[in-house]
């Protein structure tokens, strides 16, 4: 047994690194901090920069090979290793806006506030790559505890504690059912990793469809699917993304709604790709699982989610609460690519997720932006904003087109991926409902062009509002990418064809 | 009759009563005894099943700890009894009233489904079975196959623990 251990090490070193990452900035931060000086916490933050520089960096090093690490416990493949690009890149994205978030800033407790941030990309990558029951469930578990702290982390502020009590709720009950069905899982299949589970359920032995083994099977399954769904903010179990995305501080929003949501697609996708599929049948079948059509109860998840998203995000005014409805709604177009499962709708959610990483961190940046600078984030105060700060108001435009997916922008290419994954299964309906709900969220986007150019600021204040040369620069670094990718994908689908590739026995 | 279903069947009694009183008890320093109590019960149906680890986790760890803490709670709070426990059937308890009924259907069928194997003939078939609740068994499996999860649970934990304290406190020095 040792010797598996040994020989997992060499392919785990980034992970290694950032459990390393959150320990050592522990360790600083109850050394040097504490101490009343403002200075403390940005070490802290520092040192966490400076581990994901350092994982990000080993990554490329790493031999991709498919391969099981730790007996059966964490799978390395190209699909993870995507999955985990993004969310070191995320993690240092995030870290910077931090450091220049007043909000952040403003607490006492900044140091510890980055070791979290370092705990939760942990988790991240662990659920990348967890294959076993037991690991799915503790990277959940360490992601999980680590946001709810962060979305409490503004604790002057009642829609912060707020925030944080309703997610702790919600996930705790999303946790203890998803906990529940797992059991269920491993009493019927006698095994944790869910390539055991599959080859026993491929096998049709311990499952009966005349049987009350099957209902316990399903039933597990819909009670494995609420922990999934919870955390990647699907509808029905959407209810506490709002509320939580408008207490906590912007950048931990964005965070949550960019990696936390890729980190559980990439453990959803993998649990019920490996888990459920007939690997030697058809492709895009459920083949482990006969009598329901989980296609159409994904498809049926995936536009509930996509429209409740967009049809409540009308009524927002707070612009933090309506890009947490529109990151609802863009969970609703990424599970169209989990409606097909095919490598095509693979591919198509892995370049989405791309995109939208680029769009939506930026569209949150500039909240926060806007509102460290003139303290709001009510759209009515963006009214004239496009004539008093051009760039900040262009590169929020050009966010939000992206979002609704416009073209010539990278946006457009993502939904336009998924929309013709779907549409090669055969699922036209569920493309036309796509489609129309672009159109539902042009409107709400539209409001905020609407405030930034035509309408005049509320007390008539006209004089121009200056950034510092540094978001202006970040801006500009942001919609960069929103530009190329919208012209120029060619290199993008195809890295993501090549992450589609997972450990299969 | 064997003894051990004599065993079973006290245990399982005063299993049953205990969780039936303390749902029932006004006062809820009377219902956090009988939550004891019925632990204990359980504790000592984990016993006759030969899961001994378990059982002496069950006893240290709720019974004891767990329940020092909800004591505590209970104290601190200084609830008025009898008011807020007494509640009117309304339309959401037939919900919940429905998913209980279910999940005893489902009980219900998974035990008689599964009921092939006694603890007999388990004996009989594989006596190697009778050591996975010990707890040299335990320990050598959580050291070995579930080596990281079982670090990965320390690293959870510490996160936790900071994270509570990063909540609870008012003010740092």
């Amino acid at each position: 047994m040792i010797e598996i251990i040994f020989e997992s090490i060499p392919s785990f070193w980034p992970e290694i690194t950032l459990s390393l990452t959150f320990v050592i900035s522990m360790i600083v931060e109850f050394i040097v901090g504490g101490k009343g000086k403002k200075s403390t916490g940005m070490t802290t933050g520092l040192i966490v920069l400076l581990g994901f520089t350092v994982t990000i960096l080993q990554m490329p090093f790493q031999d991709l090979e498919p391969r099981l690490l730790f007996g059966t416990m964490i799978t390395l493949d190209p699909f993870a290793a995507f999955f985990k690009y993004l969310i070191v890149a995320a993690g240092i994205i995030v870290i910077v806006f931090s450091m220049q978030s007043h909000e952040v800033r403003r607490q006492e407790t900044v140091g510890e506030f980055f070791c979290f941030i370092a705990a939760m990309t942990f988790g991240m990558f662990l659920m990348a790559g967890a294959s076993n029951l037991l690991m799915i469930y503790l990277s959940i578990e360490l992601v999980s505890l680590s946001s709810y702290i962060l979305a409490g982390f503004s604790k002057k502020l009642k829609r912060s504690g707020e925030a944080a009590l309703k997610y702790v709720l919600f996930g705790g009950a999303a946790s203890g059912v998803m906990l529940y069905g797992m059991s269920l899982l491993y009493g019927l299949t006698g095994a944790l990793d869910i390539y055991s589970i599959q080859s026993t359920l491929a096998a049709g032995m311990v499952v009966d469809v005349h049987d009350w083994s099957f209902v316990v099977l399903m039933l597990s399954i819909i009670m494995i699917l609420v922990g999934f769904g919870y955390k990647i903010s699907a509808v029905p179990f959407h209810f506490w993304t709002p509320d939580v995305y408008e207490g906590a501080p912007v950048s931990v929003t964005a965070y949550l709604s960019v990696a936390s949501k890729a980190a559980g697609f990439a453990v959803m996708v993998r649990f019920f790709y490996v888990a459920f599929f007939d690997s030697v049948l058809d492709l895009g079948k459920w083949g482990s699982l006969p009598l329901v059509d989980w296609n159409m109860i994904i498809a049926l998840l995936s536009v509930l989610t996509m429209t409740l998203g967009n049809v409540v995000a009308i009524w927002q005014d707070n612009l933090k609460r309506m890009l947490a409805y529109s990151s609802i709604a863009h969970a609703g177009y990424i599970m169209m690519g989990l409606v097909v499962m095919s490598d095509l709708g693979l591919t198509a959610m892995l370049a989405y997720f791309v995109i939208y990483f680029f769009m939506n961190l930026g569209a949150f940046y500039i909240v926060m932006s806007v509102a460290d600078r003139i303290g709001s984030e009510h759209i009515d105060d963006y009214r004239g904003l496009g004539k008093r700060a051009p760039v900040i108001g262009v590169g929020f435009s050009i966010f939000l087109v992206s979002l609704t997916g416009l073209p010539p922008l990278a946006g457009f290419i993502g939904k336009w991926m998924l929309f013709s994954a779907v549409i090669e299964a055969h699922y036209i309906w569920l493309a036309v409902i796509g489609v129309l709900n672009s159109a539902i969220s042009l409107y709400y986007y539209a409001r905020v062009f609407r405030n930034m150019y035509l309408r005049e600021p509320l007390n008539g204040d006209e004089s121009p509002i200056t950034f510092s040369p540094l978001v202006i620069v970040i801006t500009i670094l942001f919609i960069i990418p929103n530009i190329i990718f919208g012209v120029y994908f060619g290199p993008l689908i195809s890295y993501a064809q090549r992450s589609v590739e997972l450990f299969l026995q | 009759m064997s003894s051990e279903l004599i065993v079973f069947l006290i245990l399982a009694a005063v299993g049953v009563l205990s969780g039936i009183l303390m749902i029932t008890r006004p006062n809820p320093v009377n219902s956090a005894l009988f939550l004891i109590l019925n632990f204990m019960a359980l504790a000592g149906l984990y016993i006759t099943l030969h899961a001994q680890f378990v059982a002496i986790i069950q006893i240290l760890v709720y019974a004891g700890a767990i329940m020092v803490l909800v004591l505590f709670v209970i104290m601190l709070l200084n609830l008025e009894d009898e008011e807020p426990l007494r509640e009117q059937m309304s339309k959401r308890h037939y919900g919940s009233l429905l998913v209980a009924l279910l999940a005893l259907v489902l009980i219900v069928q998974v035990i008689g489904w599964n009921s092939g194997g006694t603890l007999e003939t388990m004996r009989e078939q594989s006596p190697h079975a009778l050591r996975i609740g010990t707890v040299e068994h335990i320990g050598s499996v959580l050291f070995t196959e579930h080596v990281y999860p079982f670090e990965l649970t320390s690293i959870l934990l510490l996160a936790a623990i900071v994270g509570a304290i990063v909540m609870a406190k008012k003010r740092f020095p």
